[in-house]
């Protein structure tokens, strides 16, 4: 049982040292559910991340600056 | 339990039957009881499990007609739909976590009917099996690193310190700015520039240093896309937006890594955020492995 005790704190999401707010953030939860996974091959009809279908959504919720982190002070943000 | 051959896959062709949709997969020995009470994608079917080869699928039927690919695109799009979809999807995973070792499937998975799922499924035990192997008595933490908003404490006016790895432009701002007031002002832009592109530098290698530091605790670790400064205004920029997968055991000792680093002078110019601990979603395809382990 790889998440035992921890499983509880995952649904509720208040441990102290999270410093989370109370609820699995939802932008943290989305990198998970939606960037991540396994593609299952077979008869899918619908695999999420490997299909356009995400970014509709996601780009307003996630912005990738992925390998490009320079990118985020392009308009000279505070650091 | 043995839903399989009835009802939910009896009339694939309709287009009106139900879809089969899979949340994750776990080794045998997920308790359905802990499934019971969950409302999943769907109102009105309950979520269960349905064993394939050596393992099970946690899976629900859910009406195709919401799931067709038109529909859940613009599903999706809606904010609180997508909301609700993520939070039902986790809250399953997680209740099966609670159990079994589970591996997350992402979110809209989907097949024609459990035969369907099943072949699928199936065709990919092999997989399954070795991650699971690898995630199991293993969790996930989210590290977020942000470049804090207040300066550090020891400021560097615009006129003073923090200069001397800039190359080019300084040697003569000490001697003609206050008699040349373009030449100050060009000075002054510079030296904003200077700065920031310093503590850029800096807000880098802090992040760097934050995740050498915590791979020494975890077994992988992945970093993730880096979320738009908008979506948390309240934070400053994110420099590392990473996810560590860690030994139940070594919960502990990654935190007192964490507040070691959260303490640590030379840090003192960022924040770092712990979510978690997660149901090992980020690592179910890779991550980098920490050499050695």
């Amino acid at each position: 049982m790889p998440v035992g005790e921890h499983a509880g704190e995952v649904t509720s999401w208040e441990g102290p040292e999270s410093g989370a707010p109370i609820g699995v953030p939802l932008v943290d939860l989305l990198d998970r559910v939606l960037a991540t996974g396994v593609v299952v091959s077979g008869d899918l009809v619908l695999a999420i991340a490997e299909v356009p279908l995400v970014r509709i959504s996601l780009n307003a919720l996630l912005s990738s600056v992925n390998e490009r982190v320079a990118a985020p002070w392009g308009n000279g943000g505070p650091l | 339990m043995k839903h399989t051959d009835s009802g939910s896959a009896a009339a694939p062709e309709s287009g009106q039957a139900d879809a089969t949709y899979v949340f994750a997969v776990c080794g045998r020995g997920c308790d359905p009881a802990a499934l019971a009470g969950l409302s999943g994608q769907a109102a009105g079917t309950p979520v269960r499990l349905l064993p394939f080869g050596s393992l099970e699928a946690v899976v629900q039927d859910v009406p195709a007609r919401a799931f067709g690919e038109e529909t859940l695109r613009e599903r999706l799009s809606d904010r609180a739909e997508l909301e609700q979809c993520a939070r039902a999807h986790h809250a399953v995973i997680a209740a099966a976590a609670d159990t079994a070792p589970t591996l997350p499937l992402p979110l809209a998975t989907l097949y024609r009917g459990d035969e369907r799922a099943r072949a699928a499924l199936r065709a990919d035990e092999g997989r399954f099996l070795a991650v699971l192997e690898r995630i199991a008595d293993r969790v996930e933490w989210g590290i977020k690193v942000y470049a804090g908003r207040r300066r550090p404490s020891t400021p560097a006016p615009p006129h003073q310190a923090s200069r001397p790895r800039t190359p080019g432009g300084r040697e003569s701002r000490a001697v003609g700015s206050a008699s040349r007031p373009g030449h100050a002002y060009l000075e002054r832009v510079r030296g904003a520039r200077d700065e920031r592109e310093q503590r850029q530098e800096a807000g880098l290698a802090a992040a760097d240093a934050v995740d050498r530091a915590l791979r020494k605790v975890a077994v992988a670790g992945r970093r993730l896309r880096s979320h738009d400064p908008a979506l948390n205004p309240e934070h400053g920029v994110q420099l590392l937006n990473a996810a560590y997968l860690v030994d139940q055991e070594r919960a502990a000792e990654l935190m007192g890594a964490i507040e070691q680093l959260r303490r640590s002078p030379e840090h003192r110019g960022i924040e770092l955020e712990v979510t978690g601990p997660w149901v090992p979603y980020s690592f179910v395809e890779g991550g980098d492995p920490v050499a050695g382990r």
